[in-house]
């Protein structure tokens, strides 16, 4: 680190959970989350509480609700993306396998996550990753999501979603992050426009990649 | 047949392998990675990355392949049960 950090640690101080915090505190807190990610808990109950349980173990013992399924690195970046719920990092993977690795979470659309607890069955094809509800992207906007390695700007229309690779191929600025004219995405950095409905832009060679969209149950979806 | 449970005190399905591997009976060699300490969990950490590419658990050796979470239907082929 070039700040005289050592390694390993930050400058800032993490805070953690209260001590105390129990099972119903848990699920109240991550519950309205996970909605806005397109995920509920688990229909099995007593898995939901079973997990939990090993989260607040690992609470005690590790400071932080890690996955009680994976280890961490000791890198506190790195470790950031299995504190319990990591969906954001894994979108396009649990979306492929319709819950997150332990099956704490599913997707909201699936009935019986019984079936899914054990085997993890990857779906051959294109899947759809949840992206956002529809009420936190109002018409006019766009919104940078990441999922997996792709970073993605979806856009809103009116009722029509567009998503489009999130870097403008002029200096990579972050079209996720800038503001929309009709169906243009102008991008924050220089103005380079982009129209969302096919990616394409005045500017010679630059048109960038777009990604399908559906919309179903007061959600927008980007097919992969 | 050689059997390595690379495993998480917390894991459920780690759990549900265990108790499996247990009721049919099978002879198997666990390790608990995050019950271990210092060089002893970097290296089997490590070991877990190597064969499996990740840090996910359960790691089920069997033989010569490589088992990634509790997939109970081919464990039951590998070891013909």
């Amino acid at each position: 680190m070039s700040d005289g950090t050592p390694a390993g640690t930050s400058r800032h101080k993490r805070s953690m959970f209260e001590p105390g915090t129990g099972i119903d505190d848990l699920k109240a807190f991550m519950e309205p989350f996970v909605a806005r990610l397109g995920y509920k808990f688990n229909t099995e109950t007593e898995f939901v509480d079973e997990v939990l349980e090993a989260e607040l173990e690992i609470l005690e013992r590790d400071g932080d609700i890690y996955c009680p399924c994976r280890v961490r690195s000791g890198d506190p970046k790195q470790d950031a993306q299995i504190v319990c719920p990591c969906i954001p990092f894994y979108r396009d993977e649990f979306a492929r396998i319709r819950k997150c690795w332990c099956g704490l979470f599913i997707l909201a659309d699936v009935e019986d996550g019984e079936e899914l607890l054990g085997v993890i069955e990857e779906p051959e094809g294109p899947i759809d990753v949840p992206a956002f509800a529809l009420a936190d992207l109002p018409s006019g906007q766009i919104r940078h999501i990441k999922i997996g390695k792709r970073d993605i700007a979806v856009a809103r229309v009116g009722d029509e979603f567009f998503a489009l690779s999130n870097v403008c191929r002029h200096a990579f600025g972050p079209l996720g992050e800038g503001l929309m004219d009709g169906y243009m995405a102008m991008c924050p950095w220089h103005g380079w426009r982009y129209d969302v409905r096919d990616g394409t832009t005045d500017h010679p060679n630059a048109d960038v990649r777009t990604f399908e969209t559906v919309v179903r149950d007061d959600f927008v979806f980007i097919r992969i | 047949m050689l059997i390595k449970l690379y495993a998480l005190s917390t894991c459920p399905y780690c759990r549900m392998t265990k108790k499996f591997l247990d009721e049919a009976a099978v002879d198997y060699e666990m390790v608990e990675v995050d019950l271990l300490e210092g060089t002893e969990r970097e290296d089997a950490v490590a070991e877990v990355r190597r064969i499996s590419g990740g840090a996910s658990f359960p790691v089920a050796v069997i033989g010569e392949e490589v088992i990634v979470g509790f997939n109970k239907k081919r464990i039951k082929e590998l070891l013909s049960l």
